[in-house]
């Protein structure tokens, strides 16, 4: 079996979809993004990566939702597809078998 | 806008900045998420801040660094070929033809003549490569010829020793058969019937082998073992045994060959194909020759043609012929001490187009690559012409559709779209062409054929005929699309909607300089054939009519045959007594391309100084009966002793034969030469005469009186008015004489035309195209002025409001195209002058090309171009202006 594969910040960003639930777009990932993580991402890398994720399918868009405070102008709105959530699931299943098999005092010595 | 917001904007000059580069798709979703996040920055971090990351965040979006949304989901564009799509297309393409009915006839028409006359062109180069092809063992067959030097030049030969076949068997393993053929002639008899063949061959066995010529009765395995066995084609069979040959007992027949030798029919093979370079209706065998003519076992019978068959290579593939060549190239020198002449190789594949042999070596079906270059140049020429037609007439046409492309662009056609569309349009005129042209091929097929004597058909049932028609198609279309499609294409909506189309075509200055273009060279074309025409027709009449230094009208020439040869003065005598009859001569020669040459030594000759003469044997009534002059001394005759003594010679030269010796026509007389081993005395010096076509020079000739030798000709010189019933009076003092053989003769004048047949054809084919090419170069000019003229209707219009007269108007019109073509004649006049200058050097005596030949095509190019303009701009220019002018 072969999973198309997902990058560590396309993996992150994927997340965020997810936990937004509905509210993802541009603004509000990056926010949470740097909230959470508190890493400094640029606006452009953010947009690409959720063009690239809709491109492989685990998101998609629908345009929507314009406010004032953006001067009226739609926002695009961000939504995991099966897909996208089937491949964060077999993510956290992989880690979670890769943890399993650890022995006991490895990470304890070289982690410390 | 209120007024508060207006200091949390983010900066103009980047907003500008993402609007002016970000890829259009996202740009409305990217400028909102940005001026979102500025607000919250702008709350967060204040105004200085904010800005910072705003423009950092901008350039984080702009190319190169930004992701391009591929646009498929809001409004997806159906593909090109949707059902309705194509219907769309077909519809409006339908309506177009019909619309403009005058160029879709004159597109499709132009088109469909180009293409017929390429698709005969093919059929008829595809025929000629052809040739021979049907010998299984086509790619291993040569045929060995010779490079002679003899004095005077280096000669190719395409004949061979006798015995050289048998030596190639015997010292190269290379070899896995040969064969050779030579030529023989006679009349064949059984009981009373006798017939004559045209075309004998003597062949050795192998000849069946070797070449896929079939034995319909016979084997072919022991065929021609015996010396005196007789082989018959087909159509020789049905002459002498009647159509129903099959069901007689032919096999083991008896037949005389010129009364005397038996021969035993062994067996009957089907007709030579028509693709055969060797034709014959009488096979002897090679035994029976070297029976009957010991000559033919010596190395100095230089006469037949030796075929060999290499083996292929332990692979099956033909063997390298190079390898072979070197080592046959001295075989005559080691069986013949002191020949030097080396031996080379020609495949079998290029006898037919490539075969030039000197004195007449060469024999049976024979044509010149020439012919093919001339006819492929010439098809490709018209070709061009016609697909010129068609871009030049679609491009102006464009401008009809400018306002439908620029509808179909805003409701979303895109450029790949229109591009499809337009190519699909030229591919279905080119389809609809390529359907005229087979229905016209089809009707011209008869007089092509007429016109490049040959039996061609097109060749329905056959695959490659029908994917070579659809490869050629789609290469059309493409070439008459491509140009109509991008540009077309190309046009930008809004200009051609609000400005208009003539707005829009006002600054197409670069579409008009390209049509422009394309009517030059096709006049260029046109006029170039034009001029060649001429200049072929007027170097054919200046063959015709060129004094030949004898008079060949009314002279008729009865060939003589067996017995007859060695004793003609009875027939001569009877022909004498004929009231229509003026003179009458005997003769080895009827005059026509003669090639019997040999060396001759003289008095006062420089040792190596050594040329070739070519010589006849006539009598004494020859001079008068072919109306020759004499330059100096006296004719042959009869009552003078010394010229009929045998072992003695009396000899008449030309001019150039005594200015060769050294001599002036006066001087030479007295002289003495030795000719043929014989001596004798040069009695007199006939004015030069040319007795070769006209390709070449005249050179030395020598006249040999020998009344006890052999004679092949009568020479009959006929009262003017009396052909027709001398003729019969003839052959019925003929059918006396030699009551054995039938009579076979000839008129000398036909005879010589007969030698520039050639060249008469590639007159009447150049002929043929230049009003072809002409033709179609008209059509798309008289579209291109209709074109002009519907353009220009309103200037017109107000032209002659304001007093323009027609005269003047015509004359604008008609100008700017006249222009063109008296370019293309600039262009064309060098061109054919060069094309035309290296054909007549092929003839040593030729007109002059002089200034008229191409002032006539001048004149008759513009005046063609004038009469087509003329039409469409004087109907443009009597147009009532209350008319044009009314409608806006």
């Amino acid at each position: 079996m072969r999973r198309t594969y997902l990058g560590e910040f396309e993996e992150i960003v994927l997340l965020m979809v997810a936990i937004l639930d509905g509210d993802a777009y541009g603004v509000t990932v990056s926010q949470e993004i740097e909230q959470h993580t508190g890493r400094q991402v640029t606006f452009g890398t953010v947009h690409n990566t959720l063009i690239r994720l809709e491109e492989k399918g685990f998101v998609t868009s629908l345009l929507g939702g314009s406010t004032a405070e953006r001067g009226g102008r739609r926002k695009r709105l961000f939504k995991v597809t099966a897909l996208g959530s089937r491949a964060l699931q077999d993510i956290q299943q992989l880690r979670n078998e890769l943890w399993q098999l650890l022995p006991p005092n490895t990470l304890k010595l070289g982690g410390s | 806008m209120k007024a508060p917001q207006f200091s949390n904007r983010p900066p103009r000059w980047a907003q500008r900045l993402l609007a002016w580069l970000h890829p259009s798709e996202t740009l409305e979703e990217v400028e909102g998420d940005l001026d979102e996040l500025y607000t919250y920055w702008h709350r967060r971090a204040g105004k200085t801040e904010a800005t910072m990351r705003y423009v950092l965040n901008v350039v984080s979006v702009l190319p190169p660094f930004v992701r391009r949304r591929q646009r498929k989901e809001a409004h997806q564009t159906p593909s090109n070929f949707h059902p309705a799509m194509l219907r769309s297309y077909f519809k409006i393409a339908f309506r177009h033809l019909i619309k403009n009915r005058v160029y879709s006839f004159i597109n499709i028409g132009g088109l469909a003549l180009g293409m017929a006359c390429c698709l005969l062109i093919s059929l008829y180069v595809y025929d000629e490569l052809s040739y021979d092809r049907f010998n299984t063992h086509y790619e291993h067959i040569y045929r060995l010829v010779e490079k002679q030097q003899q004095p005077g030049g280096i000669y190719d030969v395409a004949a061979t020793p006798g015995p050289l076949a048998a030596t190639l068997t015997k010292d190269f393993p290379d070899v896995q058969q040969v064969t050779r053929v030579g030529r023989w002639s006679g009349l064949l008899s059984q009981g009373r019937r006798s017939v004559e063949s045209n075309q004998m061959l003597v062949v050795d066995p192998g000849f069946f082998r070797m070449f896929s010529y079939r034995l319909l009765v016979g084997n072919p395995l022991t065929v021609f073992r015996a010396p005196d066995e007789v082989i018959f084609s087909e159509a020789m069979a049905e002459r002498f045994f009647g159509a129903n040959w099959r069901q007689q007992n032919v096999l083991g027949q008896s037949f005389k060959l010129n009364n005397e030798k038996m021969l035993m029919l062994v067996g009957v093979a089907e007709n030579p194909p028509v693709q055969s370079h060797i034709e014959f209706d009488v096979l002897l065998p090679f035994k029976w020759l070297e029976r009957n003519d010991e000559w033919s076992m010596k190395w100095n019978s230089n006469s037949y043609h030796t075929y060999v068959q290499l083996k292929p290579d332990p692979s099956g593939e033909p063997a390298d012929p190079a390898a072979f060549a070197d080592k046959v190239r001295h075989q005559l020198k080691r069986y013949d001490v002191g020949n030097e002449t080396p031996l080379l190789l020609q495949p079998l594949s290029e006898i037919y187009l490539y075969s030039k042999f000197a004195f007449e070596t060469d024999h049976g079906r024979r044509s010149d690559i020439a012919y093919i270059r001339i006819f492929v140049t010439v098809g490709l020429i018209v070709l061009l012409i016609a697909v010129i037609n068609f871009i030049n007439l679609a491009t102006a046409r464009a401008s009809q559709r400018a306002r439908e492309v620029g509808v179909r662009k805003s409701v979303g056609a895109q450029r790949g779209s229109l591009v499809t569309q337009f190519l699909g349009e030229a591919l279905l005129m080119t389809v609809l062409a390529v359907a005229v042209s087979l229905a016209l091929a089809q009707l011209l097929l008869p007089l092509f054929n007429d016109l490049a004597n040959k039996n061609l058909e097109i060749p329905y049932p056959l695959p490659v005929f029908w994917l070579t028609l659809a490869g050629f198609t789609a290469f059309v279309s493409l070439l008459t699309g491509l140009y109509p499609a991008f540009f077309l294409s190309s046009f930008r909506p809004i200009r051609v909607l609000k400005v208009g189309v003539a707005g829009h075509f006002s600054n197409v200055k670069a579409g008009r300089g390209f049509r422009q273009t394309l009517v030059i060279g096709q006049f260029v074309l046109s006029i170039a054939l034009a001029i060649s025409t001429i200049v072929i027709y007027r170097q054919l009449s200046y063959m015709q009519n060129t004094k030949l230094g004898f008079d060949q009208s009314q002279l008729l020439y009865v060939r003589l045959k067996g017995d007859l040869r060695g004793k003609s003065q009875p027939l001569k005598r009877e022909v004498e007594q004929l009231p229509g009859v003026e003179q009458v001569s005997t003769a080895t020669s009827n005059l026509v391309n003669m090639n019997n040459s040999s060396k001759i030594e003289w008095e006062g000759q420089v040792p190596k100084d050594e040329f070739l003469i070519t010589n006849m044997n006539v009598d004494a009534d020859f001079v008068k009966t072919v109306g020759m002059s004499l330059a100096a001394g006296r004719n042959f005759s009869a009552r003078i002793t010394s010229d009929t003594l045998s072992t003695l010679g009396a000899y008449l030269i030309n001019e150039t034969a005594a200015k060769r010796m050294g001599w002036t026509p006066v001087s030479a007389v007295g002289k003495r030469v030795k000719f043929w081993g014989t001596d004798g005395t040069i009695v007199g010096v006939v004015k030069d005469f040319h007795f070769r076509p006209l390709h070449v020079g005249i050179e030395p000739f020598i006249f040999r009186f020998r009344p006890k030798e052999f004679y092949f000709t009568l020479l009959v010189k006929t009262k003017p008015g009396l052909v027709a019933r001398t003729l019969t009076d003839i052959t019925q003092v003929y059918k006396k004489i030699d009551p054995d053989h039938p009579i076979s003769y000839g008129f000398v004048d036909q005879d010589l035309d007969a030698q520039y047949r050639s060249e008469q054809r590639i007159g009447r084919i150049i002929l043929c195209f230049a009003i072809l090419t002409i033709l179609v170069s008209c059509l798309g000019l008289f579209g291109l002025t209709a074109f002009t003229a519907e353009q220009r209707t309103k200037e017109i219009g107000v032209r002659k409001v304001l007093g323009a007269s027609v005269a003047s108007i015509v004359a604008l019109l008609s100008k700017d195209f006249l222009k063109l073509v008296l370019i293309a004649l600039l262009i064309a006049s060098p061109l054919a002058w060069y094309a035309m200058n290296y054909w007549l050097e092929s003839f040593v005596y030729r007109i002059e090309m002089q200034w008229w030949i191409f002032a006539l095509a001048a004149v008759l190019a513009l005046g063609i171009a004038l009469l087509t303009v003329s039409y469409q701009s004087v109907k443009a220019a009597l147009m009532n202006p209350v008319k044009s002018l009314r409608s806006e």
